[in-house]
């Protein structure tokens, strides 16, 4: 089906270039209807994060024609040795594959979702129904995303060793849009690792990030992602997962770059039993502005979720942490708790911690606990007293702050390049 | 190793602008054992703290010495490497930090770079640290403090004490929340430093202490001042009349540190 739509001419663009691109005719045609949409949708308000202040602008519809040199930027967050599956993407092009095709045989499929909508259109149906195109940035991601993974695990397979997709942005102007879609059938498992990172001295960029995750019943996914964005980026990621009875999900953000982004993460706990997890720690150092959302619903009965989230604000970066717990009606016997806790090393550094409860059932049980505060006198004093001098013992106490969080990072390599990047901030 | 002396003459130090230490002229040098007694909230505390280095303790006159050196000049852990030392009555908690890992970190920190302890011989002669003051081994691997039992805290100080080998040990109430057992085993540990190189300020408020660890100098705090000073035999006295007849000596109706000003 073919009818060419009378459309605006940005939406006209997105048309040429990702039919050019060679994407299947129903890609274009959801590309260009998110188009659309992005021009006629108002850019998302965040409370405290002024995006309209922002070079939201700094994109073209057609992405840089090859990667640039990638490997330095992408080599921190790549896992050594362990051979495990491995998607590198610079760029908005796959530019490192490793260990994907040995998994066909249990059947699962990891792989560029731009690939997979080409070859296993019945398994990316689910695309775009997690986190629709419901404000002009997601809808641009929509209508622009120039690649991602796509995870694919059948019934009953148990994934043991993770999946990561490293993804950098090299060269500026162009927008980074990366989207993921991981779909988990019934009672399987797997662990999905995501690494973000753009060159230090990039001039303006607008980023925007869609992760969907779909959990079959029974399921376990555990998602991972660092993101170290440079000065100039605007980033504004969106994660969700929509969680099928008895599933679970555990998510692990850690956030350390010096730019303005937003990130919103979380799950939608439909089916009974659910289960959730959000795990956060972001490093705030220059004039970064960090604003984290982590956010669980409710609609299933006893569905449980736990938000954990940390923050480290130094110079005079700005954080802004936001738990949103809703519980929806008939969601008997919930139980949602958070905790969000901020560190301010500096006296220009900003922190705010504002936890949310939206209840609509009576049977639940909740609880939530939200501090911000400068490092605690008496344990710095104590720390000294032994003989360690004010810089390690504030050393000593960020770790012991982020640390709880930090275990949580679920691969060894991706944990030991998040502390080193803390370390690098801390220094 | 030279003989450590402590010395403090007319300390006086404000909290909030309210003031508490009113006047302290004391000594103490290696090889000697002062103990220090006094009702509660007559500033004691205050000037263990103070010694130390707390921020929150502001010195308004007079001033203290280490070994010749002025005290106050010197941040919080350069007091301790010159070999200071404060077992707090009220220890923090850190977390993420190992005890272990800790000590060991603080004790390389006191010896200095490149004479850093070999680390298998430090697990080796902490472990035994630990059996003598029967501290279950596992405590070497859990969060500093975190989740430790009062007595606990005092028991980990006290090893911090014996891995650290101070010269002048300010020990806090390092005796309250101890069971009969623990305190003989704290004792122990104090009197295992004895000698010429090492000096202690002993605060409490119970004779028992006292007899396990003899100090060759008693002295009685009030209205932030000390108001007497003796030997062994003060413990007695106290221990037997209360303050009461002290401050009837004295002249002092209220000996807590805002009264009598
Ligand atoms: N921030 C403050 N503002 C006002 N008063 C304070 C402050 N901090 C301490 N004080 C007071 O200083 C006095 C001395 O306190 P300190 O802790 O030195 O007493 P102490 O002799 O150690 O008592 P205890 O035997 O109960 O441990 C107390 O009256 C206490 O209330
Ligand atoms: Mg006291």
């Amino acid at each position: 089906m073919s009818v060419v739509q009378d459309v605006s001419t940005f939406a006209g663009s997105v048309r040429d270039c990702f039919t050019d691109a060679g994407d299947s005719q129903s890609l274009v045609q959801d590309r260009v209807d998110a188009a659309v949409r992005s021009e006629a949708l108002p850019v998302p308000k965040y409370e405290r994060s002024d995006l309209a202040r922002r070079n939201l602008a700094a994109y073209s519809v057609a992405g840089p024609e090859r990667a640039g040199d990638w490997r330095a930027l992408a080599e921190p967050f790549i896992g050594a040795d362990d051979g495990h599956p491995l998607l590198v993407i610079a760029d908005g092009h796959v530019v490192l594959t490793r260990g994907l095709e040995g998994l066909s045989g249990q059947g699962v499929v990891f792989t560029s979702l731009r690939g997979a909508v080409r070859e296993h259109a019945d398994l990316t149906r689910s695309l775009g129904t997690v986190v629709p195109s419901d404000d002009r940035l997601l809808a641009l991601n929509a209508a622009l995303w120039r690649d991602g993974a796509f995870v694919f695990v059948p019934k009953g397979v148990r994934m043991e060793r993770p999946l990561q997709l490293v993804h950098v942005t090299t060269t500026a102007g162009h927008g980074t849009f990366p989207r993921n879609l991981i779909v988990a059938e019934a009672d399987s498992q797997v662990t999905f690792l995501d690494a973000y990172a753009s060159a230090g001295d990039l001039p303006d960029e607008l980023c925007v990030a869609v992760t969907e995750v779909t959990v079959g019943r029974g399921a376990r996914v555990k998602a991972g992602t660092v993101q170290d964005f440079s000065r100039s980026v605007t980033s504004v990621a969106v994660r969700r997962a929509a969680v099928d009875a008895a599933g679970e999900m555990d998510w692990v953000t850690g956030e350390t770059g010096d730019g303005f982004g937003i990130v919103e993460f979380g799950s939608e706990l439909d089916g009974e039993g659910g289960r959730s997890s959000a795990h956060a720690i972001a490093i705030g150092t220059g004039r970064a502005h960090l604003d984290l959302t982590a956010r669980m619903v409710h609609a299933g009965r006893h569905t449980t979720s736990d938000i954990s989230a940390r923050g480290v604000m130094q110079d005079r970066a700005n954080a802004v942490y936001r738990g949103l717990t809703v519980i929806k009606k008939d969601a008997h016997d919930a139980n949602g708790s958070q905790t969000e806790k901020l560190l301010m090393l500096s006296p220009k550094s900003r922190a705010v911690a504002i936890p949310m409860l939206l209840i609509d059932e009576n049977d639940v049980k909740c609880g939530h606990a939200a501090s911000v505060g400068q490092i605690n006198p008496d344990q710095l004093f104590y720390l000294m007293s032994r003989g360690v001098s004010e810089r390690a013992a504030k050393r000593m106490i960020v770790w012991g702050f982020i640390d709880p969080v930090l275990a949580e990072l679920p691969i060894d390599a991706v944990r030991t390049a998040m502390e080193k990047v803390v370390e690098r901030k801390l220094a | 190793m030279s003989i450590p002396e402590l010395k403090i003459s007319g300390l006086r130090v404000a909290v909030d602008h309210k003031e508490i230490l009113r006047g302290v002229d004391l000594a103490v040098r290696g090889g000697e054992i002062h103990a220090v007694m006094g009702p509660n909230g007559t500033g004691k505390s205050t000037l263990a703290s103070t010694l130390m280095g707390h921020p929150k303790y502001e010195v308004t006159a007079g001033e203290a010495s280490l070994d010749g050196e002025d005290l106050f000049a010197m941040g919080v852990d350069e007091r301790a490497l010159k070999g200071l030392f404060l077992a707090m009555q009220y220890p923090s908690e850190v977390s993420g930090v190992s005890n272990a890992n800790f000590m060991r970190i603080a004790l390389n920190a006191r010896r200095g770079e490149g004479n850093e302890v070999p680390v298998l011989k430090f697990h080796r002669e902490l472990k035994e640290k630990m059996k003598s003051l029967s501290i279950d081994e596992t405590f070497a691997e859990r969060y500093l403090n975190e989740g430790f039992s009062g007595g606990e805290k005092k028991r980990n100080e006290i090893l911090q004490m014996t891995v650290l080998r101070p010269r002048i040990a300010i020990l806090d109430e390092i005796d309250s929340g101890l069971d009969i057992d623990a305190l003989r085993i704290v004792a122990d540990g104090v009197n295992g430093l004895r000698g010429p190189e090492f000096g202690a300020l002993i605060i409490t408020h119970y004779q028992r202490l006292l007899e396990y660890i003899h100090p060759d100098f008693v002295h009685v705090m009030m209205q932030g001042r000390i108001v007497r000073s003796g030997g062994r035999e003060l413990v007695e006295q106290l221990e037997a009349r209360g303050y009461d007849w002290l401050k009837e000596e004295l002249g002092i109706a209220d000996e807590t540190v805002g009264a009598g000003a």
